[in-house]
């Protein structure tokens, strides 16, 4: 270690020119990796560009040649006429309760679990980690059938608690908090008790504070994924009023297949939470991802 | 803390030590509970139940009657379930194998420090962000024939092509939409992995002569060994499961060139309610993810001991 730190500089002495040289096509491939990765976000940001501009595209426009990249007229009637045609407003609210709940339910239910599975010694936990884990090996489309059967024999077709219930918690969730806890100290919560803090309070006041990084990360993850939910509403619900977002959507392309751009002003209009959710808390959507990942 | 609350703390668990240990593992037994009845109500009861639904024949109207592996015989000799089976495996093959090189290529490009690297990283990132709904209406509308794909293609002399209206390439769009929003995903992941290499490594090779390729080929491949895993486990497993985007797109046509396996599971339960031969064909997919989830959740606690 000493001997790389000293030669380090030495070499550079000897030879100013060689570094110069070095530096500039580092440079050069600096511009050439930035080049490439503009080009390459154009490319991927393409159909963003592509239904945004096209929800503002007269439909006489939509596919005249020569392409027209800015839309003109600017044709804003696509969303009032688009969030006319169905109970938009309905789908959004359903898609944002069920989304919220399901959001809620894994922050609260995960955490705890991830609580018990890292601080507390008692029979069976190990085996309980391995049943949680486990549970990733079941996805909705593996059990959708008989999970069908489950939550029509309780009565919960056309229900938000049929839409809700069976995903407020996640094996991977209870994973994530658990590991993210196993790096909380248990002094900690040791001299908490001792100072006589209930066991509910030690982690409502100390616990959950200290893991706000993976508990937003985990709360922007689930959220996606619940706003994103297609197969399960799209079988357990036949009602119009009780119709997520996504399912609205889809109705609408195979009813109105050919209104492009009422159909892109509704798509900007589903992407719009999401967006925003993104752009508020860009760190924590990322780091949830990346906690998908290894750790260490 | 203080000494006056850490005296009376080891004598009380000296008094009683049974009561509040039990005391404690109660608390944990009643926090992690409702985690448990939930997941064994609506993940590993419909499982059980799936197998043994497999092994009727059920129509939702009349009761099950018990078959036997009559399901499972029929299947492996009907032309339409292989052909699922084999356009799933398709999907997989060809949606996983292109999103290694690019989203780790990507990842390299923007582990180094550069003009605007958090805009352009969450410019790329963006198709994550898109609901799997509205991709398929959107890529839809782009993959018409005189939509926006086949006139980028005009320009460089590429005749108009079909996208979804033909069983030659309506698989390959399908695929190409899934490599668009798991690209950025899995660069996310491996830009992680990368950051955790410590740069310690490549001052050494550095100092030792080893150029940028040599640094890549013997300091970040080799070390990214178990992240690579793991975004080829994940990746495959999310390929398996795609359905929104076929059925919206095509509903599995043109034929039956793009239904795959979870999209025929829900026609054969929920168009043709045949529930039994569903299950059974669950019971494939099962498979499938349980060999891939197995990998995974051994990364996930590798070097730790379960007890």
């Amino acid at each position: 270690m000493n001997a790389l730190g000293v030669t380090a500089p030495q070499g550079q002495r000897t030879s100013p020119t060689r570094s110069r040289v070095a530096r500039i096509v580092k440079r050069r491939g600096t511009i050439v990796v930035f080049c490439a990765l503009v080009a390459i976000a154009l490319a991927v940001l393409l159909p963003f560009y592509w239904m945004f501009s096209s929800s503002l595209r007269t439909m006489d426009h939509m596919f005249s040649l020569p392409i027209q990249w800015i839309p003109d007229p600017v044709n804003w009637q696509s969303y009032a006429l688009a969030w006319q045609a169905q109970d938009f407003t309905r789908y959004f609210f359903n898609s944002g309760i069920v989304a919220i709940a399901i959001t809620i339910g894994n922050v609260i239910l995960c955490s705890l679990a991830g609580y018990s599975l890292t601080k507390f010694q008692y029979r069976g936990r190990g085996l309980m980690f391995v049943l949680i884990l486990s549970t990733m090996m079941l996805p909705l489309e593996v059990t959708m059938v008989p999970l069908f059967l489950i939550v029509k024999e309780l009565g919960w077709q056309n229900s938000y608690q049929g839409l809700i219930v069976p995903f407020l918690v996640d094996g991977f969730g209870v994973f994530l908090m658990r590991q993210y806890m196993l790096s909380i100290p248990k002094d900690l919560i040791d001299s908490a008790r001792i100072d006589g803090a209930s066991e509910l309070r030690i982690f409502w006041m100390i616990v959950m504070p200290l893991c706000k990084p993976a508990l937003v990360a985990l709360a922007v993850f689930t959220f996606r994924e619940a706003w994103d939910m297609y197969i399960w509403p799209l079988i357990i619900i036949t009602k119009d009023s009780l119709r997520t977002l996504p399912l609205g959507i889809s109705l609408f392309m195979s009813s109105y297949g050919t209104f492009w751009d009422q159909l892109m002003a509704i798509a900007v209009l589903g992407t719009l939470p999401m967006i925003l959710l993104f752009f508020f808390l860009q760190r924590a959507f990322i780091q949830g991802i990346a906690a998908t990942g290894l750790k260490e | 803390m203080s000494a006056s609350a850490c005296a009376p703390g080891p004598a009380v668990k000296r008094v009683r030590p049974l009561s509040l240990a039990s005391k404690q593992a109660m608390f944990a037994y009643a926090i992690i509970f409702p985690t448990l009845a939930i997941l064994l109500v609506f993940r590993f009861l419909p499982m059980l139940q799936a197998f043994y639904l497999s092994l009727t024949q059920y129509d939702l109207v009349h009761p099950p009657k018990f078959i036997g592996f009559a399901n499972f015989v029929d299947l492996v000799q009907d032309p339409l379930f292989l052909k699922s089976a084999r356009v799933s495996l398709t999907y997989v093959l060809f949606s996983v194998v292109p999103v290694l090189p690019l989203s780790l290529g990507l990842a390299v490009l923007f582990n180094r420090s550069l003009w605007l690297k958090n805009l352009l990283r969450s410019a790329i990132f963006m198709p994550v962000v898109m609901p799997a709904v509205v991709m398929a209406v959107v890529w839809t509308f782009m993959y018409q024939q005189d939509g926006v794909i086949n006139t980028i293609l005009g320009w460089l002399g590429i005749d108009p092509i079909a996208w979804l209206r033909s069983s030659a390439s309506a698989l390959w769009a399908v695929i190409l939409i899934g490599i668009w929003r798991a690209t950025p995903y899995y660069m996310i992941i491996f830009l992680a992995g990368l950051q955790a290499i410590p740069a310690d490594y490549y001052d050494a090779a550095k100092m030792d002569g080893a150029g940028r390729w040599a640094s890549f080929w013997n300091i970040t491949l080799p070390l990214l060994k178990p992240t690579t895993l793991l975004v080829v486990v994940m990746n495959v497993i999310v390929a398996m499961k795609v359905f929104a985007v076929p059925l919206i797109m095509t509903g599995g046509g043109p034929g039956d060139a793009t239904r795959v396996l979870p999209l025929f599971i829900y026609q054969t339960a929920f168009e043709f309610f045949d529930m039994g031969r569903a299950a059974a064909m669950s019971v494939f997919l099962f498979v499938g993810v349980m060999l891939f989830s197995f990998i995974q959740v051994r990364l996930f606690t590798r070097g730790e001991e379960l007890r």
